[in-house]
């Protein structure tokens, strides 16, 4: 007993029922000092449930904690969870942007901003020590609304390190759990990330990585817990486990990774060609997409392969350029959503809770709103005809729902992607234009919105599919589209689609002699 | 259950002060009297909410019926201009205050708070000086006899127009495209924007549709008394917004609707009535349409709180 080294984080049988319903069950979880643990899972696998009993959100039904052996009593009170050895990194930082890096890294910390007077010389000092300490490029004094998106994500994280280390009363570096914070940073990023808490954990403070990105997990955790339905599946090791395993123990079964598209089926001749487009950071940028062709566009971030779904479906003001769909022509940059919409283009934006669907809305009004902006019902909405569509769209694309009449918010994150692309896939639209269609949703549901997207190539629509999953347009793109400084940089055809040919692509040199629009 | 909550909460305060006052109370005049003065702040009411739905604060909306009013009374007393082409001038005139309310906040992208208790402010100051300040009297009777002496089932005139357009903008709310487009105006104006509503349309639309109700209830306010007062709709604003916010927790929870609108600002009245039959002075106006104001907000939030932890 006494030679074992004592894990700095110990749960047992931890279990929690929300009305009836297990969203946790027995689970286990043991992560040792200065180790980084991946928790992976789908939404709803129980992850969150599990986060919010160690930040004190939720009070278990059963289960115990221990912290480097000491048993802590549960529910932990709110706002405690420092005292304990516990800090919280969240996907939103929790950062003031209006304040400085100094500002927000003693934000609501009572030992640094004294009760009366703040030494902010000393404090500085401090601070830059602590980034030296992580070899940090951060200056105290920069506002935070200036700072890369990695500098914010490295900013929360030292803050949280820092704060469990001068607050925790186990004189023990503590535990970080970071709840998702890669999904917006690009390659470079997560990796100057990773190497960051690398040297976090060779300090001797331990780390759950929470992802939905199973590479990223294999690369920085040392070992990974998956849930699946509120059951621990497993604990393995993270390099010497097969992907394949991986995948399997978190959907329950095993998904390939192979290639969903094959040749283009369509007729040759192009539904849409852009020309000379500029806007942005996009720079003359002229292409072209036959009717059944997914296109996928990457790059960097920063490249501005993610402006272009937006500026061909007027929902950001382009300086020039001509588009042309169905022979028809329309100027870049007057074109406005409606006009898109008219020439039967459909824009499925990243930002679902801003620009896709009107969250404590109910999903009869989200689903029908192109519709009734169509003129649907003008001057007499159907309800029940509206109802009754929805329903049919709900179950035809597999929206796990009570009723149409339920608000938009009280789905998952998966469903509402489901019902945005029903929202707009029911237009019967020419041309689809997607930008991230696939952030933060689980393995399952991913599979569903490619096949939504498929079939609609089958009958005849294009597909152009804006986004940094390179994996995503290895299994659905017939094309692929690389971006450096809003030009496109290279061309992947067919069996050139792959996760590392695109990864090769993306890092490697300007290739000239294909040019995109040959 | 929520629905309803407001009004079974009217009927017990009608109990309470039926019982406390029978002889006074509880009488077809007193209520018939409140059902008809109390008409135009029904209007107001629900000619905020348009903007409202739309996102847009309008408090310029008490100051258009103000200047609507003394603007009827100088027409009619002392230029002596027939109604028929009183009402249509002064329809104009409110259409124009909200024209200019909403050109302001769109075009330079100020927030409508601002702009509209700006241009209120102004409107005001226009309203006393056309008026010097004084109480005008002398209104075409014929005004008066269509807004407040005519009465069906003993209730003046002016409860009825009061009623027809509460039908009108709940119809348009709830049965017509242009209501879904107010709605995700209002709600989510980015994703109506990207499934191609012209939203800066809708909110000048809604703007414009504040301005015309204020001006009815101004016209309505001038056939009430017979004249106009230069800061006669100071003290509406505040009972409007309580009654909006307080008409969105009920009928249709969580929206600005029209029947709440109306059940609200009638619930608002009855209380104070009550309050004022049993001796109290003035000053439970205030308390009342302050603390409901407060209430209202809150209760609101709550309901919205637990559509959020219903996740």
């Amino acid at each position: 007993m006494t030679s074992q080294v004592v894990p700095r984080l110990e749960i047992r049988g931890l279990t929690k029922t929300f009305g009836g319903v297990h969203a946790l069950s027995r689970a286990d979880l043991v992560v040792m000092p200065g180790e980084i643990h991946g928790l992976l899972g789908k939404n709803g696998s129980g992850k969150s449930t599990l986060i919010k009993i160690l930040s004190g959100f939720h009070k278990p039904d059963e289960g115990t904690l221990h912290i480097d052996g000491k048993p802590v009593a549960l529910p932990i009170p709110l706002g405690r969870s420092e005292k304990i050895g516990l800090a919280f990194v969240h996907q939103n930082l929790g950062l003031l942007p209006d304040a400085t890096v100094l500002e927000n890294l003693i934000l609501g910390d009572d030992a640094r901003s004294g009760r009366w007077f703040v030494n902010w010389t000393a404090e500085a000092e401090r601070a830059r020590r602590l980034f030296d300490q992580y070899h940090i490029k951060l200056d105290p004094m920069a506002q935070v609304a200036d700072l890369s998106p990695v500098k914010r994500a490295q900013l929360a994280i030292v803050r949280a390190a820092d704060r469990v280390s001068s607050h925790s009363d186990q004189a023990s570096p503590g535990v970080l759990i970071l709840d998702e914070p890669t999904p917006f940073l690009p390659i470079e990023d997560v990796r100057e990330l990773f190497s960051m808490m690398r040297r976090l954990r060779d300090s001797g403070v331990s780390i759950i990585f929470v992802s939905h990105d199973i590479d990223e997990v294999k690369e920085i955790t040392d070992r990974a817990t998956v849930l699946r339905d509120g059951h621990v599946i497993g604990t393995f090791e993270s390099a010497n486990t097969d992907r394949r395993d991986i995948v399997a123990a978190i959907v329950g079964r095993a998904l390939t990774q192979e290639r969903l598209v094959g040749d283009v089926s369509g007729p040759s001749a192009p539904l849409l060609t852009v020309m000379g487009a500029n806007g942005g950071t996009v720079r003359d940028l002229s292409f072209d997409v036959r009717p059944g062709e997914i296109l996928g566009l990457t790059g960097l971030i920063g490249s501005g392969y993610d402006e272009v779904p937006s500026l061909l479906a007027g929902a950001q003001k382009a300086l020039s350029g001509q588009l042309r769909i169905n022979g028809e022509v329309y100027d870049l940059a007057r074109l406005r959503p409606s006009d898109a919409i008219g020439a039967g283009i459909s824009f499925i934006p990243a930002d679902r809770p801003i620009k896709g669907l009107a969250l404590d809305i109910s999903l009869t009004e989200n689903a029908m709103l192109p519709l009734a902006v169509r003129g649907e019902g003008r001057f007499r909405l159907d309800h029940g005809k509206r109802q009754q569509t929805t329903a049919g769209l709900i179950e035809r694309f597999v929206v796990k729902a009570n009723a149409p009449q339920q608000a938009a918010s009280e789905l998952s994150g998966g469903n509402q992607q489901k019902l945005l692309l029903a929202k707009w896939l029911q237009l019967g639209p020419k041309l689809i234009l997607l930008d991230e269609p696939t952030q933060g949703i689980d393995v399952g549901a991913r599979r569903e919105i490619y096949e939504r997207l498929l079939e609609a190539c089958r009958n005849g629509a294009a597909v152009i599919c804006a986004t940094s999953e390179f994996e995503q347009l290895e299994q659905i793109a017939h094309r692929v589209l690389v971006f450096e400084r809003g030009r496109v940089k290279a061309q992947l055809r067919g069996s050139e689609v792959t996760k590392s040919s695109i990864e090769a692509s993306c890092y490697g040199e300007t290739r000239t002699h294909e040019p995109a629009d040959a | 259950m929520e629905r309803y909550g407001l009004v079974i909460v009217w009927v017990a305060v009608i109990a309470i002060f039926g019982f406390l006052r029978p002889d006074t109370f509880l009488t077809w005049s007193n209520f018939s009297s409140i059902f008809g003065s109390e008409a135009v702040l029904v209007i107001v009411t629900l000619g905020l909410i348009i903007p409202l739905t739309a996102g847009d604060f309008d408090l310029s909306i008490a100051q258009t019926l103000t200047f609507v009013s003394m603007l009827t009374a100088i027409l009619s007393a002392r230029m002596g201009v027939p109604l028929g082409y009183i009402i249509p001038i002064v329809l104009l005139a409110g259409a124009a205050v909200g024209l200019i309310n909403g050109a302001i906040t769109l075009y330079f992208r100020i927030h409508s708070l601002i702009v509209t208790l700006g241009v209120g402010t102004f409107l005001h100051g226009i309203t006393l000086w056309m008026s010097d300040s004084q109480t005008i009297s002398g209104v075409a009777r014929t005004l008066m006899q269509y807004v407040i002496i005519k009465r069906i089932f003993g209730i003046p005139l002016s409860f009825y127009y009061a009623i027809v357009l509460a039908a009108i903008i709940w119809y348009v709310l709830s049965y017509t495209a242009f209501g879904q487009k107010l709605l995700f105006t209002g709600r989510g104006r980015e994703v109506g924007r990207l499934a191609g509503i012209a939203v800066g349309r809708v909110r000048m639309a809604a703007f414009c549709a504040s301005g015309v109700m204020g001006a009815l209830a101004g016209i309505l306010y001038t056939g009430t008394t017979g004249s106009a007062n230069p800061t006669s709709g100071t003290t509406l604003l505040l009972p409007a917004f309580a009654a909006a916010f307080l008409g969105a927790t009920c009928i249709k929870p969580g929206r600005f609707n029209a029947w709440g609108s109306v059940i609200a600002v009638y619930f608002l009245v009855t209380g104070i009535n009550g309050l004022s039959v049993l001796g109290f002075r003035t000053f439970v106006h205030d308390l009342f349409y302050g603390g409901a104001l407060v209430v209202a907000v809150m209760v609101s939030q709550l309901i919205n709180g637990r559509k959020e932890r219903a996740l």
